[in-house]
């Protein structure tokens, strides 16, 4: 038996054989199918007590026909083979020729990679351990600091896999396990309020929730929001902009990563169409968008096409080196796929997605690039990005940071929206010191409807000016 | 008049019933069915189509004074056995909560005795040769406009979704709907000579196929806006007028509609807390939510939680009057349900166009579109990234972007100055142009 995951509802070789020959019954160049059963439980605290719970089960198939650079896509609920043999028929329509060969035999891709070994599979993980965890959390929340007032917890964990066959014949299943904690605070300081949070997620077990992680969530949580009650808006226009290690990647995500996916490229909609092989940064800038990280909420092993997933390198020594591909991008560019075709789920036909994308430590030191600022802001943590592929133009929002005056963080800031021009805001990367970290939060990234998990990482790293969207000067 | 597929109904009611026999109290059941079709084309042939009939199912659990929810597209009678099953034991391990039920039964009385209209008869109708047809006109009224030698691409797009629902509680509420709505849309990108490679789009919808505004229209409109964006330059810091263009004034009203609704007052994350019939804004700051709007995008007869639907006013010159509340956070709260979420947007229009206002304006920035930025609703603070055009002597001048705007909602909404007479027709917000005075923006 070559299925293994799917076989328990039915999924068998034959039928998505039939499948695969009826949606290239009219000509299509390549096809594949989509399954997906993803079983989802959050648990939450609210108002002192663990009192909800919700519960999701996503379970489908999508057909996919390709024909150039065109496709058609239908999907279902149904997985017994004439609902399967409808999506082929609707997906198939694409194309407009006599039928093309299918497989009839399908062989299972050579070994994954085990970029998300489970200690502690969430299927054998019952209430009685997840809910003493989020209580505990919410008491040391409010015992943290006196100024909490409110305090949300949520644990979630999903456990699933995918499996896609394709017309080549190739079939591959995975697991893809994935975890969230989020806890949210609301403190009060003489008739104030602030609201914050963190959040920590991963492709992993319960074994995610270590002693040391949990205790980060506590100090992290309550001590980015109650250092609101210090905070003030920066003032606003131009000035140096020093970014955090870590969830500062940010940047990359929305300054680059998204004009590299090639389907805008293709289409020459990028403001990076045309740039591959040119100089955009300085020789020190290395940035990756990576399948590998282990445990990442971006890691994958395989992609949403069946193809392999390691680490794309975005920009080497400064270079525009490899844009970011599916199936369809790839064969345009008559390339090898990089692994970056990915979906929401089986409603979605895949598109070139970032999975965790960071730059490689550079030359300097942290301490340097600070005090080489006369007036700017630090950027320690944001809450959401987003950039306009081809003019370019990209924003991030801080949540926390620091204005910096004369080399060092004076008061903190809260709340501006940084705002920059993707090429131009490489260019000005001066200062990349020596301590990448690859953020723990749960990001999750937005393209054509479909939203997808993905990481991000950064070493400390200067951008000569910016626009700081803060108030008077 | 409307009929639910029967097996729809059918499903609904004994997932309800399912949840009774598996030990909830009481429960409520909602089931959805929808077709939707999707056609985008670019560059003179079809890129994609997307075609499926896909359903789900959710259900609220009570529980012995406990809450859980679920969701559902594994509809096979055994998994959903068993998934009911397993939910309800984890209901069982929660704390109870005493707030949780099901709505008061009178408030699911007295449902408006209206025909909204909401489903296009003629919907069946719609065949893939028209939708492609719509796609490629689309296109050609964007390439014929003049300086159409600058565009890079055209991608179009022509979508429509027939869905029903049906809503069943277990102390006696049983509701369906159906409705029909269809998009067009297309969105260019132009070379600007020094590299940049700005988009802009336009689109239409509507829940008949006859009231979509013509291809051509659309197209046309599309490519004026993006090569309207060439040259675009970042302006310099400063305190200005700024008006808000209908289509993108949802994006700095929707940060009222957070902290208007009761969970964000329960859990003190709303900085409009406690302004019940407080002035929060301009006397101009005048909105009635109003789910009865026949044909319109965000119609209903009875919300979510099937209470029957009602119109209120939000802001009346100024002065908030309602809140958004569920019965939830209702019942934590003390307060009356109203509903949980917005349906349509009814403003009090003002007399005068977007020109007409921008003369009055005289020296400010025409915002058209936002990127990024957040709005804080706890403390009001907002910043937002920004494009649009430098306004001079009273006329839309050159294209700026790259910019911010910044400040705080409670102080901004008093200063909304002026209120156009053009709704944006393609939201269920309507929002006509706004203005306000004295908005820091943050450029160079």
């Amino acid at each position: 038996m070559q299925i293994r995951y799917f076989a328990r509802f039915g999924v068998t070789e034959a039928m998505i054989a039939e499948t695969l020959a009826g949606a290239l019954s009219r000509g299509g160049d390549a096809a594949d199918v989509f399954f997906q059963h993803r079983v989802s439980s959050d648990v939450g605290v609210e108002d002192g007590a663990v009192n909800r719970a919700h519960a999701s089960v996503e379970l489908g198939v999508g057909v996919r026909v390709v024909k150039g650079d065109q496709t058609g896509y239908g999907y279902t609920e149904d997985l017994r083979l004439p609902a399967l043999l409808e999506c082929a028929r609707t997906a198939a329509a694409i194309a407009d020729g006599p039928a093309r060969p299918a497989p009839v035999r399908l062989h299972v891709r050579e070994a994954l990679p085990d970029r998300y070994p489970l200690v502690r599979r969430w299927e054998d993980i019952r209430p009685d351990e997840k809910l003493p965890l989020v209580a505990a959390l919410n008491e040391r929340a409010f015992a943290a600091d006196p100024r909490v007032k409110k305090v949300n917890v949520y644990l979630r964990d999903e456990a699933g896999a995918i499996l896609v066959a394709d017309s080549s014949g190739r079939l591959v299943e995975d697991e893809q396990p994935m975890t969230l904690l989020f806890l949210s605070v609301l403190a009060e300081q003489n008739g104030r309020r602030e609201q914050n949070g963190y959040n920590v997620a991963g492709r992993a077990g319960f074994e995610f929730y270590s002693p040391d992680r949990l205790d980060r969530v506590i100090r992290e949580a309550v001590a980015r929001t109650t250092i609101l009650f210090e905070a003030g808006p920066p003032p606003a226009g131009e000035m140096p902009v020093v970014l955090a290690a870590g969830s500062s990647g940010i940047l990359l995500h929305e300054a680059i990563g998204h004009g590299m996916e090639a389907d805008f490229n293709r289409k020459g909609v990028s403001i990076y169409a045309d740039k591959i092989g040119k100089p955009i940064a300085r020789p020190f800038v290395n940035i990756v968008d990576d399948a590998a990280p282990p445990g990442a909420r971006g890691a994958i092993n395989v992609d949403d096409e069946g193809n392999a997933a390691g680490t794309t390198r975005l920009v080497e020594g400064g270079v525009l080196a490899t844009y970011l591909h599916d199936a369809i991008s790839a064969k345009h560019y008559g390339v090898v796929p990089t692994g970056n075709g990915r979906r929401e789920s089986y409603r979605h036909a895949p598109l070139p997605r970032m999975r965790a994308t960071y730059m490689l430590p550079g030359p300097h030191e942290t301490e340097e690039i600070i005090r080489s600022v006369k007036k700017g802001i630090y950027c320690a943590n944001f809450s959401n990005g987003q950039v306009a592929i081809g003019a370019g133009d990209f924003t991030f929002y801080v949540k926390n940071g620091w204005l910096i005056e004369d080399g060092k963080l004076t008061r903190p800031v809260k709340d501006v929206n940084v705002i920059g021009n993707g090429p131009q805001a490489l260019e000005r990367v001066d200062m990349v010191s020596n301590d990448l970290a690859i953020d723990e939060g749960g990001w999750t990234c937005g393209k054509d409807g479909q939203s997808v998990p993905v990481s991000q990482g950064l070493p400390t790293v200067r951008v000569s000016s910016m626009t700081v969207g803060g108030r008077g000067s | 008049m409307t009929k639910t597929t029967p097996s729809l109904l059918d499903l609904t009611r004994s997932a309800a019933d399912l949840a009774l026999k598996k030990g909830a109290g009481e429960a409520a059941a909602g089931a959805w069915q929808a077709r939707h079709v999707e056609v985008a084309w670019r560059d003179g042939k079809i890129e994609k189509i997307s075609e499926a009939t896909t359903r789900g199912l959710a259900l609220d659990l009570y529980v012995d004074g406990r809450y859980a929810s679920v969701s559902t597209s594994d509809l096979r009678p055994e998994a959903l056995d068993r998934f009911v099953e397993d939910s309800t034991a984890l209901a069982r391990k929660l704390a109870p909560d005493p707030f949780r039920a099901l709505p008061d039964p009178a408030l699911y009385q007295g449902q408006a005795r209206v025909d909204l209209e909401l489903e296009d008869p003629s919907h069946g109708a719609l065949d893939s040769a028209t939708r492609r047809r719509l796609a490629e006109e689309l296109e050609a009224a964007a390439r014929a406009v003049p300086g159409a030698g600058q565009i890079l691409s055209v991608t179009t797009g022509a979508s429509d979704t027939r869905a029903e629902s049906v809503l069943v509680h277990t102390n006696g509420f049983e509701g369906s709907r159906r409705g029909t709505d269809f998009w067009i849309s297309a969105e260019v990108t132009v070379k600007d000579p020094d590299g940049r490679r700005p988009e802009e789009s336009a689109a239409s919808g509507s829940r008949f196929f006859a009231e979509l505004e013509s291809p051509g229209d659309v197209g046309r409109r599309a490519a004026e806006r993006a090569l309207a964006r060439v040259g675009s330059v970042k302006g310099p810091s400063a305190v200005l007028p700024m008006a808000v263009d209908a289509r993108s004034a949802g994006r700095i009203v929707a940060a009222l509609f957070g902290p208007l609704g009761a969970a964000s007052l329960q859990q003190k994350r709303s900085f409009l807390e406690g302004k019940a019939g407080a002035t929060v804004g301009s006397a101009l700051l005048d909105l009635v939510d109003d789910p009865l709007v026949v044909r319109g995008l965000g119609s209903r007869l009875y919300d979510g939680e099937g209470m029957a639907a009602r119109s209120f006013p939000v802001f009346e010159g100024g002065v908030l009057r309602n809140y958004y509340v569920d019965t939830y956070y209702g019942r934590k709260l003390g307060m009356a349900p109203t509903t949980a979420r917005t349906s349509n947007l009814a403003w009090k229009l003002g007399p005068r166009s977007q020109p007409e206002l921008l003369a009055t304006m005289g020296e400010g920035i025409l915002v058209t579109g936002f990127l990024g930025g957040n709005s804080n609703g706890t403390t009001g603070d907002f910043s937002l990234g920004v494009r649009g055009f430098r306004v001079r002597g009273g006329r839309r001048a050159e294209p700026v972007g790259e910019m911010n705007v910044s400040g705080n909602h409670l102080e901004l909404w008093k200063r909304l100055s002026a209120v156009g007479n053009d709704p944006y027709r393609y939201s269920a917000m309507r929002t006509p142009t706004l203005v306000f005075d004295g908005v820091q923006f943050a450029g160079t």
